[in-house]
């Protein structure tokens, strides 16, 4: 037994070499995509490949990670309805937040001759390989919403800026503080996104860059000494996790004590802090959040959060499809406000503002969102 | 009919989910606008489920002894994970990364293998264990952030084999190649099998079925290089695809051909008799717990270098769809009965429908719950099939009287 093993050991060798015997085959156009050139291309020669544009009824593929957030059931919706306005024929998947998922119906949307896909990454470095793969094939890949790193498969990302959301988020809690909590110093906890999102770790720099002078100067106390961002993050952007932590902080710093305010990244962990807190006996805190989800657009006119920063998704959605117009019409990649290296290339990004929303504005920051301005009874 | 069954081997039970294959992809071919059976296709198919046909050849073994492990996702991630974290932060070559990553792998399956043999723990409390252990380590050593793999290691996960020689052939030659020496490799071993029984039966056995059988496969398997072959330029057969292919030989061979093989399927059988017969029942499960581990370890690296980085939550759920193949490869829950080739039939069903409902743009929703119903199809086919009094529609399909006669004993069971 162990011979004929070893005949198939030998034969499997015997196949490697011969593999790797020399000659050239088929005349490949692009032999290997050479991942491992370490291109430094600059943006131009990226956001202007001469392009002859292409057909107006052709299929757009939009990879999105889940549907478990209001935000990405917006995004589900509009871009159906946007791009099928535009006479494109769409095909809109989501990916249950997992990676191998998300890989594979990247692969299908190349199969069914996308021209342009559009992807909202699970993890924006795990993607390196598909999206190269579609790029060979001559395919335009736009990311949304998070930055697509770690590969050369990417020809521009659409986002809002994320450091920006965060200086926001953090600049809307000290607002708060004062003016619901009277003089300092405040006692304050910090959390973090899931840390897979590449946006995450920006949100917190953004947001630290606004409270680390104050917490220096004693105005804000972060009672856990918890001010990294891996201890601090929330593992998938998961509620319930968050939730825990929460739990777990106030009673294990807390029980002599009041929290005066909370940074949360975003809505649903902002829901999650405030349930917590109300569960401990402490008098609500001030939230930060973002998404302005229903729920929570409700909290702040009901005063229960304090704010919220809009990314209104038809912004998002609207400039990703402009793009997609443009290059159909063969005018190539519009010029980008920044460009932001991803590990292997500099990708241009464009870049939207966001916007906070408290109670006070609420009426005026959803003046054009009938669903949202509904909320507000 | 008679003809057909002769040619097929007689056990025709074998064929009814590789039946259901065809059929599956046929179907999907015509409904996605023949988008399912194309090169690139076919490709993507090996490229992206070739890490979970690595761990359903693990996992077979581990439910024909009769155990299960729920740890095979978290170890891959945690095995992934230390590989690329010892090529970026460590600055290790590549290769030694892999070897550190698939190292870590068997030291896992030792310490599942050590409570599962030595102190009789079931698998199953081992290895829930283990699932928590691994997951949070993999959080742990990598701090949930995500770290890039060495540019390599793309070639495992998502790589071709190289373009050589004359191009009149129209078709990536390494994949012509590997496709020439599978036919004569059928050929070798049906002839040679041939001229065994035919020793045996005394030099009456008609050479007929042989050839046809023969020339079936090596039109399957041309067609198959071909479909392979004559993709893109730069494209051939996938490299972790031909990955797979190796190690279901070597495993194929291990379990059907070799003492320890023969073990796996006694201690499964019944624990107590394979033990009175001389069988190492806690050498046994610990190989194969250990075999586990190893495999998922690999399987694990190459997802990584599919993803071009290893993220803290790789291998979630990665369990599931192993354990899924392996029974809609008809294995049974009790342990002793299951075979390689079958678990990879049922672990390509999965990836089949998985391809074929994204090529028609259906939903992650849907396609769980699709995935779901036929599961629970595949395995009350095969248990409706075994139970004895039932004749299977296979057998319905193609019986003629003296062998309807023979096989609807109980006895009949394959592997």
């Amino acid at each position: 037994m162990k011979k004929r093993l070893s005949m198939l050991l030998a034969a499997a060798l015997m196949l490697s070499l011969a593999l790797t015997g020399c000659g050239n085959g088929r005349d490949a156009g692009t032999t290997s995509d050479a991942p491992e050139t370490n291109s430094t291309a600059p943006v131009q020669s990226q956001a202007a490949e001469p392009t002859g544009g292409f057909e107006a009824g052709a299929t757009i593929g939009v990879s999105l990670p889940w549907l478990g957030t209001q935000n990405w059931k917006e995004a589900d919706e509009m871009f159906k309805t946007q791009l099928e306005a535009a006479g494109f024929n769409v095909i809109v998947q989501a990916a249950d937040n997992k990676v191998p998922q998300q890989q594979q119906q990247i692969e299908a949307m190349i199969q069914n001759g996308a021209k342009v896909i559009v992807v909202g990454p699970i993890d924006g470095s795990q993607l390196g390989a598909v999206l190269e793969e579609a790029k060979a094939a001559g395919i335009y890949v736009i990311g949304y919403d998070r930055l697509l790193e770690n590969t050369t498969g990417v020809d521009g990302v659409v986002q809002f800026g994320s450091i920006k959301t965060g200086e926001l988020q953090a600049q809307a809690l000290l607002d708060g503080l004062k003016e619901k909590k009277g003089d300092g110093p405040y006692n304050i906890e910090l959390f973090g996104g899931g840390p897979a999102d590449p946006n995450a770790p920006n949100f917190f720099t953004g947001a630290m860059s606004v409270l680390q002078p104050k917490i220096d100067d004693g105005t804000l106390v972060v009672v856990s000494g918890q001010t990294d961002f891996t201890q601090c993050a929330t593992i998938d952007w998961d509620n319930s996790k968050a939730q825990a932590r929460m739990d777990s902080l106030l009673s294990g710093f807390y029980s002599d004590k009041e929290v005066h305010g909370v940074l949360s990244p975003n809505d649903g962990i902002a829901r999650a802090i405030i349930t917590a807190s109300e569960q401990a006996g402490q008098e609500i805190p001030v939230v930060s959040g973002l998404d302005a989800e229903n729920e929570s657009v409700e909290w702040v006119w009901s005063g229960r959060q304090y704010s919220t920063v809009a990314k209104p998704t038809d912004v998002l959605v609207g400039k990703t499809v402009e793009i997609i117009k443009s290059l159909q019409a063969g005018n190539g990649m519009p010029a980008a406000d920044v460009s932001v290296n991803n590990g292997k290339i500099d990708v241009p990004v464009y870049e939207l503002p966001p916007v906070v929303v408290t109670k006070d504005n609420a009426k005026e920051a959803f003046a054009n969102d009938p669903g949202r301005l509904e909320l507000l009874k | 009919m008679k003809q057909i069954k002769q040619v097929l081997g007689g056990e025709l039970r074998k064929y009814t989910m590789v039946i259901a294959l065809v059929a599956l992809i046929l179907i999907f071919h015509i409904a996605s606008g023949g988008k399912m059976i194309t090169p690139s296709n076919f490709q993507n198919l090996l490229s992206g489920n070739a890490y979970v046909l690595i761990l359903a050849i693990g996992m077979l073994m581990v439910i024909v002894i009769g155990q299960i492990d729920l740890s095979v996702g978290s170890v891959s991630g945690f095995c992934g994970m230390v590989m690329a974290l010892t090529a970026t932060n460590l600055n290790w070559p590549w290769w030694a990364a892999v070897l550190c990553g698939l190292g870590i792998g068997v030291l896992i399956g030792a310490w599942q293998g050590f409570w599962v043999a030595k102190l009789g723990i079931p698998g199953f409390i081992t290895t829930l264990g283990g699932m928590m252990i691994f997951r949070g380590g993999v959080i742990w050593i990598s701090k949930s952030i995500s770290v890039p793999a060495p540019a390599e290691l793309k070639w495992f996960g998502a790589g071709y084999l190289p373009e050589w020689g004359p191009s009149f052939t129209g078709m990536n030659n390494s994949t012509l190649l590997l496709g020439i020496i599978a036919i004569a490799a059928l050929a070798f071993m049906q002839l040679r099998k041939h001229k065994r029984t035919s020793e045996l039966k005394g030099g009456n056995e008609p050479l007929w079925p042989v050839v046809t059988r023969i020339i079936l496969g090596a039109v399957v398997i041309g067609y198959l290089t071909w479909l392979f072959g004559s993709g893109r330029p730069g494209t051939s057969f996938p490299i972790p695809g031909l990955i797979l292919v190796i190690l279901v030989i070597i495993y194929h061979t291990i379990t059907q051909r070799t003492r320890f093989g023969r073990h796996i399927y006694a201690v499964g059988g019944n624990k107590s008799a394979a033990a009175l017969s001389g069988v190492n029942v806690k050498k046994t499960y610990f190989l194969t717990m250990l075999n586990m581990s190893f495999l998922a370890a690999l399987a694990g690296i190459m997802f990584v270098g599919r993803s071009t980085a290893a993220g803290p939550s790789d291998g979630n759920g990665w369990e599931l769809d192993a354990i899924a193949s392996v029974y809609i490869g008809g294995a049974a829950v009790s342990g002793g009965v299951g075979t390689i080739m079958a678990t990879m039939v049922g672990g390509m069903v999965m990836a089949v429908l998985n391809s074929g409902l994204m090529l028609m743009g259906v939903g992650a929703d849907k396609t769980q719950v699709i995935k779901g119903l036929v599961l629970l199809a595949a395995v009350a086919f095969d248990v409706y099939n075994k139970q004895p009094g039932h004749v299977s529609i296979t057998k319905r399909l193609f019986s003629t009287k003296d062998s309807a006669a023979k096989e609807g004993s109980p006895a009949a069971k394959e592997s």
